[in-house]
């Protein structure tokens, strides 16, 4: 009974998504205030969702329908299992297992995958080169997204997120791992692909990307996932690299200054090329983290 | 070559009020030159047409009554008005002028849009359709 | 189930930009057709936004044309007049009073800073640099209030009359335009700084869209996009009209030829702009604001050119000595700049597109002048102005 309490209310289906809409509201506002402009009320994400769901959805001609209108959900479906291992809302993980991060890693990684798989499923041509470039994004930050979260789970000398979490609740990881953070949040950008990584969504090219086809329903669901999908990264790095979140309000306070950095970033960059994205990430995050991560490796071998 | 080269202003934007003009709950004032509703002085106009001539946009017309009597009536279509104003340029008896302050003129229906100038039962007759019966009498 | 079609070895893959997508603020149809990224080829198709305008001239007397004419543009709507008013005095072989042709300059130049914000607003847009284009928006109120002030209107001014302007300009108008231009001037700097040293903006500048001289001459480049490419070009220069001669505009040119040299180029042409509004207030002629113009316009023909904000405005003016005028005929500067945006496109990335196309700041619905109609009930070849407006109200029901 509580399993299912958890899945569907607390701390995942239903906060979660409406914990999705506040922090994708809290980033409107700040990067309309950033640049000076009043941004949405407080519940305008919600009224687009209501808006959304409501809406007819349109199945254009030349898809696979069951696979147009199955994605949206696998996406999301992805992103909320991943809400289970993480510690949201500055409580324990509701469910954990040994090697967990890996599993939440990959379940983050679905959505960007299914939203690769809805553009090439449509004909339209924006959708297409959205796909192409959403999906090559896709493997450009993945491999140093993920070994910029593998650093602390190195020193936590643990694969399970809760235990990683209770190991950097006592180590600001921040200050040993700057590498690690850095690429750990601008990763979590290209995941959501915010600005300046948001090539696959550029709307002055290619209209919506791989979501150009999608309205109503679909493109509801997708949206919630990414609303969710931030939640999670920004508790995953917070509770990594800053400290952990042990209580509520840590959780708020963390996740929130973040999510003003993030915001910051979002409106002083310009887009990237998605040729310079992946240069970006290959040339300079992935080096990076690699020379953190073979020193962690050494100073975990000399120290046992 | 420089990194975030507008954080300051992002800081400043941050702190101030947005720039955004909240305009039905505040209304800033018109500038003295702005031009909105036209309006018009039957005392000195001669009926020479000269503004319904040269505007436009069609939205002036000029009713003659009586020509000797300067029995006008100003027909104006706010609707049609581009308020360029150069039925005032054009004007030479100066008997036009435009308002500075009536700029609020949009409307859900189209009635209002008709605007008669000029003598009340003038204005009464035109609309009725009739022409007056001293009118009549005269020309009879 | 439709079977997806796709493009077959050595076929073109398109990608269709318009005639509704976000990069286009108007109507325009291109077909890039690229290689992965690389745009391959590129054509256009223009027209969606022909209005008639030409045509509609011809119902109209000179007067009321003036207003049409205004309206060709919405941002550099005061050149079109200019040059209407300027080419129809010299058919009549009247001039303007100086005062008149200083306040003409005057409100040309206001516009020329309004055209140019707007347009580093929209270029850092399309390169999604949004904090840019809104700071930029912000700052362009200023003189969006200001040309407000001065002529009664934000856009369409109608500060011009035939034979002289509507408005005049008192000592307050003068401190208003003044004080604004201060502030102005202090954040034209700053985004001086920000087009030519922000790293991530200059990737998406610096080396792209490059155009040479030569290429920028055979294409009859106009404008700042020609002055970006080494090209000395500009009207107020080369044949001083309205109160340029008495108050001379310095060149800005640029030899690199790429956006960023567009870049640095249009801002650098805002601090000449603001140079020449202060020397204008600073010694504005007394005397009449107008002279008598005749009804009719004696018989001949005269062209008019003005620099608009974005290059060249040609226009030709014939006269048959009616209260009508024959034959208005208008270039606006995007046409030739046009050609630029296909030459330069191919071997570009289709993400510098948007940018490339927003290099010359292209104006469509002042450009469409023509329209191929392929008429499906044959009414023949000439067309009438209740036939264009019938058609037009047809085609939109």
């Amino acid at each position: 009974m509580s399993a299912v309490f958890a899945l569907v209310i607390f701390p995942g289906g239903v906060f979660i998504l409406l914990a999705g809409m506040l922090y994708e509201w809290v980033d409107r506002k700040l990067v309309a205030r950033f640049q000076n402009r009043v941004g949405p009320r407080w519940f305008q994400p919600l009224a687009d969702t209501v808006k959304l769901l409501a809406k007819e959805e349109v199945v254009p001609d030349g898809v696979n329908a069951q696979l147009f209108v199955v994605l949206p959900v696998i996406a999301l479906a992805g992103a909320l299992t991943a809400v289970l291992y993480v510690p949201v809302f500055g409580l324990a993980p509701s469910f954990s297992f040994s090697g967990d991060l890996i599993v939440t890693i990959y379940m983050l990684s679905l959505l960007t995958l299914c939203m690769g798989l809805a553009g090439a499923n449509t004909l339209n041509r924006f959708s297409l080169l959205g796909a192409t470039r959403t999906l090559t994004q896709l493997f450009s930050y993945e491999a140093p997204f993920l070994l910029a979260l593998l650093g602390p789970a190195i020193v936590a000398g643990s694969w399970r997120i809760s235990t990683i979490a209770d190991y950097a609740a006592g180590h600001w990881l921040i200050l040993t791992q700057p590498i690690g953070f850095a690429v750990a949040l601008i990763g979590l950008m290209g995941k959501l692909e915010l600005p300046p990584f948001d090539a696959p969504e550029a709307e002055t090219e290619i209209v919506a990307g791989a979501l150009t086809e999608y309205s109503g329903r679909g493109l509801a669901l997708f949206h919630l996932g990414k609303g969710v999908e931030l939640v999670v990264g920004l508790t995953l790095v917070a509770a990594f690299y800053l400290g952990g979140v042990t209580n509520p309000l840590w959780f708020a306070v963390k996740t929130l200054a973040l999510l003003v950095g993030l915001a910051g970033v979002q409106t002083l960059l310009t887009r990237l090329r998605i040729d310079q994205t992946v240069g970006l990430w290959w040339r300079y995050g992935a080096l990076l983290v690699l020379v953190q991560f073979l020193a962690l490796i050494l100073w975990e071998g000399v120290i046992a | 070559m420089k990194l975030m080269t507008m954080w300051k202003d992002a800081l400043e934007s941050l702190v101030s009020s947005p720039a955004t003009e909240k305009y039905p709950f505040q209304r800033l004032d018109a500038p003295d030159q702005l031009r909105s509703q036209l309006h018009w002085n039957l005392e000195k106009c001669t009926g020479c047409a000269l503004c319904a001539k040269d505007c436009p946009a069609d939205a002036i017309e000029i009713i003659v009554l009586d020509k000797k009597a300067k029995r006008f009536v100003f027909r104006y279509h706010i609707d049609r008005c581009t308020f360029c104003g150069q039925c005032v340029e054009s004007c030479r008896q100066g008997c036009l002028q435009m308002a500075n302050d009536e700029w609020e003129l949009a409307a859900l229906s189209k009635q209002g849009f008709d605007v008669y100038y000029g003598d009340d039962a003038d204005v009464q007759s035109v609309l009725v359709g009739t022409t007056p019966p001293e009118l009549e009498a005269a020309a009879d | 189930m439709q079977v997806p079609i796709m493009p077959a070895k050595g076929e073109k893959f398109i990608i269709p930009i318009g005639p509704q997508h976000p990069a286009l603020k108007e109507p325009g149809h291109f077909e890039f057709s690229v290689d992965g990224e690389v745009v391959t080829g590129a054509s256009l198709r223009l027209g969606y936004v022909h209005r008639g305008i030409e045509k509609g001239t011809e119902g109209r007397n000179w007067v009321q044309t003036l207003y049409l004419l205004e309206r060709i543009c919405g941002i550099c709507s005061h050149v079109h007049a200019t040059a209407y008013c300027l080419g129809v005095e010299r058919l009549a072989g009247v001039e303007a009073p100086p005062r008149a042709q200083a306040i003409r300059s005057l409100v040309a130049e206001l516009e020329r800073i309004h055209s140019h914000l707007l347009w580093l607003g929209v270029a850092a847009h399309e390169a999604g640099f949004d904090m840019l284009f809104m700071h930029s928006w912000r700052d362009r109120e200023i003189v969006m209030n200001l040309l407000e002030g001065l002529t009664g209107n934000r856009v369409n001014y109608s500060a011009n009359v035939l034979g002289g302007v509507k408005c005049d300009i008192d000592a307050r108008q003068t401190d208003a335009i003044l004080a604004g231009l201060e502030h102005l001037e202090d954040r034209t700097r700053h985004y001086l700084t920000v087009v030519t040293s922000d790293v991530m903006f200059l990737r998406r500048t610096r080396g792209i869209g490059v155009m040479t001289k030569d290429v920028a001459e055979k294409l009859g480049v106009v404008g700042p996009t020609a002055r970006a490419s080494g090209v000395a070009r500009d009207v107020r220069l080369n044949a001083p009209y309205a109160a340029y001669d008495r108050y001379p505009v310095e060149l800005i040119t640029a030899t690199a030829g790429d956006l960023e040299a567009r870049f640095i180029v249009r801002v650098q042409e805002l601090f000449e702009t603001y140079r020449v509004i202060r020397a204008i207030l600073a010694d504005l002629p007394e005397g009449e604001l107008t002279v008598r113009m005749p009804r009719r316009i004696k018989e001949g023909e005269t062209i008019s050119r003005v620099e608009a904000p974005r290059g060249e405005l040609f226009y030709f003016i014939k006269s048959n000595g009616s209260d009508t005028a024959e034959r208005v005929k208008v270039r606006t500067p995007t046409l030739p700049n046009m050609a630029s945006v296909l030459t330069l496109a191919v071997g570009h990335q289709l993400a510098d597109m948007p940018m490339i196309l927003a290099g010359i700041d292209p104006c469509f619905s002042c450009n469409d002048r023509m329209i191929v109609v392929r008429d499906p009930a044959g009414r023949g070849a000439h067309w009438t102005w209740d036939d264009l407006r019938e058609y037009g109200i047809e085609y939109y029901r």
